[in-house]
């Protein structure tokens, strides 16, 4: 496709302009139909792998974020959004309208294997067909759901009673083959080692798993839909807490929050900015140490020691983030322009109490080193199963602790700075194991880095002016960002990169609420880390993971 | 004649009785405080005192609970399969000596073939978990069942190699003459005499002997057949009320027997300081012991996979057990 222009350097470092690019793709751009965060390039439906694989391979855009797609009066649209992993603030869509009566567009996952769901999904809301899709099914929905829920016509008063024999149950499928003798086992939708409703298709031959297939969509909540119809200024905000659940709502919140800020042009208080890193990073080590927890239990069993001691920690700094927002689990703390309030008086109390934590936080570690990644039986178990290489990993927009633990040096709180991350002194974790052990180790080790960014935001609030102690931007009741304005904006969760696509259209609610989940694209991965390996290294896999149903459903 | 039948029924009864009652409250009330206390928690403590009262409340509740029969499973297996497990390990108590207690000697039968017939009883376990894994109808069941007997295969043998090599010192299979060879003084250190107990004598024995009967009892780092977190309850996924009684009484007369061999072969079975009436006291004190031991493995310890297991067993057991029992033979020949 792209062999045939051997003019242009392959060099994924070189920054090009807009102009470069579209010099680049030569016929192939019809239009411009640039972003807040990136240009846009329309193309038509039957050119999108010519055009992606040139932009991947010619220009070095390796990172296909999202595809987001939405239906306008006129067209169905769906758009691209590729980033480069070397540095994320070189982003470019691209966009692909499709025809309103028969919406086909060419599918992207030969070139990026993660468009595969991201393409299902957008089929599955919106109704675009993907033309070439290797296995174009709902994906969040069932199969006998009728109608596209964010399309224009869909009737939301229409009954979905699907009988019985119209329903195809996977549970109840026979695979009882005469050719073959694997065996089909239904892990989940409710398991012990799946972590909330997930269900994996396992084909299994003795001990060995064949294949995975995971089926989600058990936790959907049409947060989306949701988002869609609250105002920008403040009904949305209360929604992110509920993706990803597990502690990490200020991280949620940040995501929504930056998008929104850049759209509306907010600019936030240095204060707040403070305020806001160091709630992050605390929520950012209650989830990772949750992480660690159920990990433990995966390879330890039930009625092991480290579940309860991790889960110990982290209750300490839930406590921290109570006193902090006045919430356990659904904070609502950020609002666009700062934060709610101030930190809790009295102010000694909680810095010291903060320290207290911090303090304890290397003695902790120490423990599960100890308990866990120093036990040659854990060893045993978790180096080289579950194995992710990091060209794999890429292919299929893996994040977070899941890339880093396959060594790609890719955090977007360093590499497109946000809050007050690039001011403060920490590093980026990366293990070059790119096993099951490499993606404990990182958690671990981010977990240290996160309590160095919060004993460097307490030092700075500790000797704030009390007078300069601005919590939140003048904003206007009522936000109403310019007609046909798009942003993509992505903050690194506690997953990884958690991005907000926002389309305004001139009211004060969202035209289009797009959530980019890191676990969606994380939890792809699966059957290539455990096609081949044993029942347990499946369930390893899966716990080194990290997914959160609610952030994978939505 | 009427009269001795009737005397050891009654000695059965009070022996499986006493082997019943560490099991009652091992199951319901001491595991949950073992480990609770590995755990930094509490657990129960609020029926009765110290939580006491949870044994009968628990009692109650698992017999109330509706016993649900799954469709299709093979109906005489399915049912057998629970009475067999705890029935298999009761047995093995008959013929352990369990000390004095008083004029009371603990002990219902001493044949000549004692140490081999409890292992015989033990091994009858793996055939209960067959039968329920694979009576179920069930996928984790049938893994679980299968699992259980690759695993007990594997360690039976390093298990059974490792006490010969205890029987290669004492020269009987007669559980007595066991304990008796186990009373002389092996050394005298500061005043305090160690006693000939095997795990003095062949602690390399007793290392592996312990860690093949952590495997046979099926608890970590080898509770595979299980395996909460992997294939759900493995073969006891399809039980209930009743049945899941049966067979969470059996894993428990299980440890526990396991752990009397552990301490008839290498811990002197019941002698301990004292006069010898309160030798049953230590006796049960071994046990509890090794049922503790066993907790604390389950709270530290990950698990092996399946595959590494069937590999330690064959590859590294194995071949370590009949070493030792090489070595036995050849230094207890040149010494004799």
């Amino acid at each position: 496709m792209s062999l045939e222009r051997p003019d242009t350097v392959d060099d994924g470092a070189v920054e090009r302009t807009p102009d470069e690019l579209e010099a680049l793709l030569g016929d192939l751009v019809v239009d411009r139909d640039d972003h807040l965060n990136a240009p846009g390039f329309v193309i038509r439906p039957d050119t999108v792998q010519e055009t992606l694989s040139i932009l991947k391979e010619q220009a070095g855009y390796d990172h296909l974020s999202v595809v987001s797609a939405q239906e306008y009066e006129n067209r169905y649209e769906s758009i691209y959004h590729l980033k480069k992993f070397d540095d994320p603030t070189q982003e470019v869509s691209v966009v692909v309208p499709a025809d309103k009566d028969d919406p086909v567009s060419e599918t992207a996952e030969p070139v990026f294997r993660t468009a595969d769901w991201h393409e299902r999904e957008a089929y599955d809301l919106v109704g675009i067909e993907y033309e070439g899709h290797p296995d174009l099914r709902r994906i969040l929905l069932p199969e006998t759901w009728q109608g596209h829920p964010l399309s224009m016509d869909y009737d939301r008063d229409q009954p979905q009673i699907a009988t019985l024999p119209e329903h195809a149950n996977p549970l109840q499928e026979h695979h009882k083959d005469a050719e073959s003798d694997t065996m089909f086992l239904n892990i989940g939708p409710h398991h012990p080692a799946t972590h909330g409703v997930l269900h994996l298709k396992t084909t299994l031959d003795g001990e060995q798993v064949v294949d995975v297939e995971p089926d989600i969509g058990y936790l959907h909540r049409c947060e989306e839909q949701m988002a869609q119809s609250g105002t920008y200024r403040h009904q949305i905000m209360p929604y992110p807490d509920r993706w990803d659940y597990i502690s990490a709502g200020l991280l949620n919140e940040w995501a929504y929050a930056r998008a929104a800020e850049d759209l509306a042009d907010i600019e936030v208080p240095e204060y707040a900015q403070v305020i806001r890193t160091m709630g992050a990073e605390m929520c950012r080590i209650a989830a990772h140490m949750l992480a660690l927890a159920t990990f433990a239990l995966d390879i330890n069993g039930d009625f092991t020691a480290t579940f309860m001691y991790a889960i110990n920690d982290r209750e300490r700094v839930q406590n921290l983030l109570e006193d902090l927002t006045g919430q356990r689990l659904m904070f609502n703390y950020f609002r666009l322009g700062g934060v709610v309030w101030d930190l809790p008086e009295p102010r000694e109390e909680f810095f010291s109490n903060t320290r207290d934590f911090l303090d304890q936080l290397p003695e902790s570690i120490e423990e599960y080193h100890n308990l866990i990644t120093a036990n040659e039986v854990f060893q045993m178990r978790t180096i080289d199963t579950g194995v992710l290489p990091p060209e794999v990993a890429k292919n299929y927009g893996a994040t977070g602790p899941v890339l880093r633990g396959s060594g790609v040096d890719y955090d977007l709180r360093r590499d497109d700075p946000y809050g007050y991350y690039d001011e403060l002194d920490w590093d980026v974790v990366t293990e070059e194991g790119c096993d099951n052990f490499s993606r404990l180790l990182v958690r671990m080790r981010e977990v240290e880095e996160s309590a160095k960014i919060i004993e460097q935001c307490v030092d700075l609030l500790e000797d704030w002016p009390e007078d300069e102690r601005t919590i939140q931007a003048n904003v206007p009741r009522t936000l109403r960002p310019d007609d046909d304005t798009e942003i993509y904006r992505a903050v690194e969760g506690a997953k990884g990169e958690l991005g907000i696509y926002i389309r305004a259209d001139g009211t004060d609610k969202p035209a289009r609420f797009k959530i980019r989940s890191p676990c969606f694209s994380n939890l792809q991965t699966l059957p290539e880390m455990s096609n081949g390996e044993y029942i347990p290294d499946v369930i390893a896999a899966l716990g080194s993971l990290d997914v959160v149903l609610g952030e994978v459903d939505r | 004649m009427l009269g001795e039948v009737v005397a050891a029924l009654i000695a059965a009864a009070v022996v499986g009785n006493i082997v019943l009652a560490f099991t009652g409250v091992a199951g319901p009330w001491a595991k949950r405080k073992i480990t609770a206390a590995f755990t930094d928690r509490i657990a129960v403590n609020r029926v009765g005192p110290f939580g006491l009262l949870i044994i009968p409340a628990a009692a109650v509740q698992l017999l109330a609970k509706e016993l649900i029969i799954p469709e299709g499973v093979d109906r005489p297996s399915w049912d057998i399969a629970p009475i067999l497990l705890p029935a298999s390990a009761l047995l093995g108590f008959s013929v352990i000596p369990m000390g004095r207690l008083g004029p009371i000697n603990f002990q219902l039968a001493d044949p000549e073939v004692g140490f081999a017939l409890v292992f015989a009883f033990a091994s009858i376990a793996s055939v209960s978990l067959v039968m329920a894994g694979y009576a179920s109808n069930n996928k984790y069941s049938l893994l679980g069942g299968l699992r259980a007997v690759a695993q007990n295969l594997a360690y039976e043998i390093p298990l059974v190699v490792t006490a010969m090599s205890v029987v290669v010192f004492t020269g009987t299979l007669q559980m007595s003459g066991i304990v008796a060879a186990q009373t002389e003084t092996l050394a005298t250190v500061g005043g305090i005499a160690i006693p000939s107990w095997y795990a003095f004598v062949n602690p390399f024995a007793f290392v592996l002997f312990l860690t093949a009967n952590m495997a046979e009892i099926g608890r970590n780092p080898f509770d595979i057949p299980e395996a909460p977190t992997e294939i759900v309850a493995g073969y006891q996924t399809e039980y209930s009320s009743a049945y899941f009684v049966l067979f969470y009484l059996g894993e428990f007369v299980h440890i526990f027997l396991g752990g009397a061999i552990l301490a008839v072969t290498f811990l002197g079975g019941a002698s301990g300081p004292g006069p010898a009436g309160i030798g049953f006291v230590w006796f049960v004190v071994k046990i509890w012991a090794f049922f503790l031991f066993t907790q604390w493995a389950r709270s530290a310890l990950p698990r092996v996979r399946i595959d590494q297991l069937i590999e330690i067993g064959w590859k590294g057991m194995l071949v370590l057990s009949f070493a030792n029992l090489v070595l036995t033979a050849v230094i207890v020949g040149v010494i004799a």
